[in-house]
């Protein structure tokens, strides 16, 4: 079957700087599809691109088979976008935003008071329809912004970076609905700077500086890397970074809040960090070998320092 | 169809949606009006005056006491040394004086040109040569009543013509500068309100990035245009219906010639206010810059439209640019209907200029703004 997001080479610069080099990736119907990546990665470009308000340097780029620099019309009408940044009418309040939307898609007026009824549901904004958009909380904002784009019924929806800013109870929901939405056959490419929203799709692209360093689904990303990770914990004191760094086959150190994570090449086993750490600081501290996070795949793949199979 | 109409009425919730925009299309005027009107006017009033009076005669009398019942001067004194008379100047206690010739009576009676001296403070220019006019105007009259008291009449009327063509041109007939200056208020006020409120109403949909937002809606970027400016025509239309009744309540000026007649003309000028504005929209990305943009160009077309400046005073050059200025034919053309009633028919010059650069500042802007979009 034909994928509903089709990108192929594409490429992007703005000026001196390549915001997008070579991209390709497709996305199935129904599948939730995540852009992951740090500031600058290049994601908010390659999204704007599918939603035909830039156009592409190269490559071939379609939605629902239709090209971006040529069917711009009739992509716009079946997709929604929600961008980076809040962009509905602060002035307005939560129902006048909602129909002038419904309005400009020119959704059928007799359907529109169902649909935000429908809408309404699933963002709990009822009780806030006649509050003005600007004065709503930050998490609720963006589920106005959701329902503004999904007033029109789009088939496909480009969601850049969606729960930025946004408390950790508003993300959870926000992300209920969009498995919701993904079980009614909307297809959802979503960006995100968040490694764990990373985990709730079902497959992502991890990008960095405008090349897609690994995609696939999230499980066998985190898979590719082969080096050892030992968290460490223990008195504060001894938890330095630089102090660590200075074991010779040590790949890498992080430090998370109260533990360090030290990287080291496969074959390392825990004896053998226990007795580096001993012989470096003279103290028997925690160790515990954990399983890779997405972060410190993307740190690896970034630095180069994955590893590879003996 | 349905698209434009839920855009105008999404501009207008946004205009109304609270109480200022309102306070800002009627305090607008009216202060502009009021003060406007009050302040700059090229009326010169109590002008200090020191006569010297070499003729001494009823007929030279006869003419410093029409300077005495003239609320324009104020004379000051008489001098009879001659010498002295640029120290009453320079020391600013007299800003004019008037030599009267020795032979003045029998120079008119014996219908020989008599030569009145004038010493102008020159400082001031504006108000040396509105002091020039009423003077000139003074001598006028004095004239007037010499004829009709004189036999020879067709001797005298082709000297009366000559007097009377130059300083009419100058000056409104009974020298009231407000009547002169009141429509020009009217036209700036028009050009202020549409230019910025179109330009900061674009730029502001950019800023918060709802002009995004609309992009990837089906509509055209020709309904998103029609969809602006609509709203703002008809603001633009209320405020010079709101600036009109302001001036006729203020100053009891109404509009001589017809009404329709002067709001179509308004609505051709505000075509290349939102033209305008558009194109600043086009070419700034924070509603700070729009402000600047706007305030230059305003700046400009009205240095540029002879409301300040007689246009027959700049040069040359200038004066070729200022044909480009649709607010230098709109305040003609508002001066025209409101205090003479001029029919349009005597107009068609300076709409059609003013409609020409209007449209084609309009249709590039909106070009502009349609390729910006993508
Ligand atoms: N309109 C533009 N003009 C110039 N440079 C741009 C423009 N848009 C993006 N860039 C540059 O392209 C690169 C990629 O930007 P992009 O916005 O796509 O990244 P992103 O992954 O969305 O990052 P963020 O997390 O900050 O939103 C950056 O270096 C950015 O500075
Ligand atoms: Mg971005």
């Amino acid at each position: 079957m034909q994928p509903v997001i089709s990108v192929i080479n594409f490429s992007k610069s703005f000026g001196k700087t390549t915001a997008v080099k070579n991209l390709t990736f497709d996305v199935e119907k129904g599948e939730l599809f995540g852009l992951i990546g740090p500031d600058g990665a290049g994601k908010t470009t390659t999204i704007r691109t599918l939603v035909t308000l830039i156009s592409p340097d190269s490559g071939e780029i379609s939605v629902t088979g239709l090209n971006v620099s040529k069917s711009i019309r009739a992509i716009r009408s079946i997709t929604g976008y929600m961008p980076q940044r809040f962009s509905l009418y602060p002035d307005l309040s939560v129902r006048q935003n909602l129909n002038f939307f419904a309005n400009l898609f020119e959704v059928p007026k007799k359907e529109i008071a169902e649909r935000r009824k429908r809408l309404f549901k699933f963002s709990n904004l009822e009780p806030f329809s006649e509050r003005l958009a600007g004065q709503l909380s930050g998490g609720m904002k963006q589920k106005l912004a959701l329902s503004c784009t999904l007033i029109h019924n789009p088939v496909v929806l480009f969601l850049d970076e969606p729960t930025t800013g946004v408390d950790p109870v508003s993300r959870s929901e926000f992300w209920e609905i969009l498995r919701e939405l993904k079980k009614e056959g909307v297809t959802i490419l979503v960006s995100t700077p968040y490694m764990d929203e990373a985990l709730l799709c079902d497959r992502i692209a991890i990008m960095h500086e405008g090349s897609v360093l690994a995609m696939g689904k999230p499980e066998k990303i985190t898979g590719l890397m082969r080096n050892h990770i030992y968290k460490i914990t223990g008195n504060d004191l001894v938890l330095r970074s630089d102090v660590f760094a200075q074991i010779p086959e040590i790949i890498s150190v992080q430090s998370f809040g109260d533990s360090l994570h030290l990287t080291f090449p496969p074959g390392f086993s825990d004896e053998d960090v226990r007795i580096k750490i001993y012989g470096l600081i003279g103290q028997e501290l925690n160790v515990e070998r954990i399983a890779p996070s997405l972060e410190d795949v993307f740190i690896g793949l970034v630095e180069g320092k994955i590893g590879h199979a003996n | 169809m349905r698209q434009i109409f839920y855009l105008v009425q999404k501009e207008f919730r946004q205009i109304f949606r609270d109480f200022s925009m309102v306070r800002i299309l009627f305090v607008v005027p009216l202060i502009q009006i009021f003060i406007l009107g009050n302040a700059i006017t090229t009326d010169v009033k109590n002008i200090k005056i020191v006569f010297q009076d070499q003729d001494k005669t009823p007929y030279s009398r006869e003419f410093i006491s029409r300077f005495v019942h003239s609320e324009y001067f104020k004379i000051i004194g008489f001098e009879e040394n001659y010498n002295r008379l640029s120290s009453y100047l320079d020391s600013g206690k007299a800003s004019l004086a008037i030599v009267i010739p020795r032979h003045f009576q029998r120079d008119i009676v014996l219908k020989d040109k008599p030569d009145i001296q004038l010493l102008v403070d020159g400082v001031d220019g504006n108000s040396a040569g509105v002091s020039l006019g009423y003077i000139t105007d003074i001598v006028q009259k004095y004239q007037e009543r010499l004829i009709e008291s004189s036999p020879d009449l067709s001797l005298q009327v082709k000297n009366v013509r000559r007097v009377e063509t130059e300083p009419r041109f100058w000056f409104n007939p009974n020298l009231e500068s407000k009547l002169y200056i009141v429509p020009g208020i009217i036209a700036l006020i028009l050009l202020i309100i549409t230019l910025f409120l179109t330009s900061m109403g674009i730029v502001r949909e950019k800023e918060i990035g709802t002009l995004e937002q609309l992009m990837v809606t089906p509509i055209r970027s020709y309904q998103l245009v029609i969809g602006k400016i609509i709203p703002f025509s008809i603001l633009g239309m209320l405020e010079i219906m709101i600036s009109m009744g302001f001036v006729y309540l203020i100053f009891g000026i109404g509009v001589k010639g017809s009404l329709p007649l002067l709001l179509f003309e308004s609505s051709l000028f505000i075509i290349s206010t939102l033209g305008l504005g558009i194109f600043i929209s086009t070419i700034s990305d924070t509603q700070q810059q729009a402000l600047f943009i706007a305030w230059f160009f305003m700046i400009f077309s009205i240095l540029l439209s002879g409301f300040f400046i007689p246009i027959a005073n700049m040069p040359p050059v200038i004066q070729h640019i200022t044909r480009l200025n649709p607010l230098r034919y709109y305040i003609v053309i508002l001066r025209e209907i409101y205090l003479k009633g001029t029919s349009f028919k005597d107009l068609i010059p300076e709409t059609l200029a003013m409609a020409t650069f209007g449209l084609c500042l309009f249709f590039a802007a909106v070009m502009r703004f349609r390729k910006k979009l993508g």
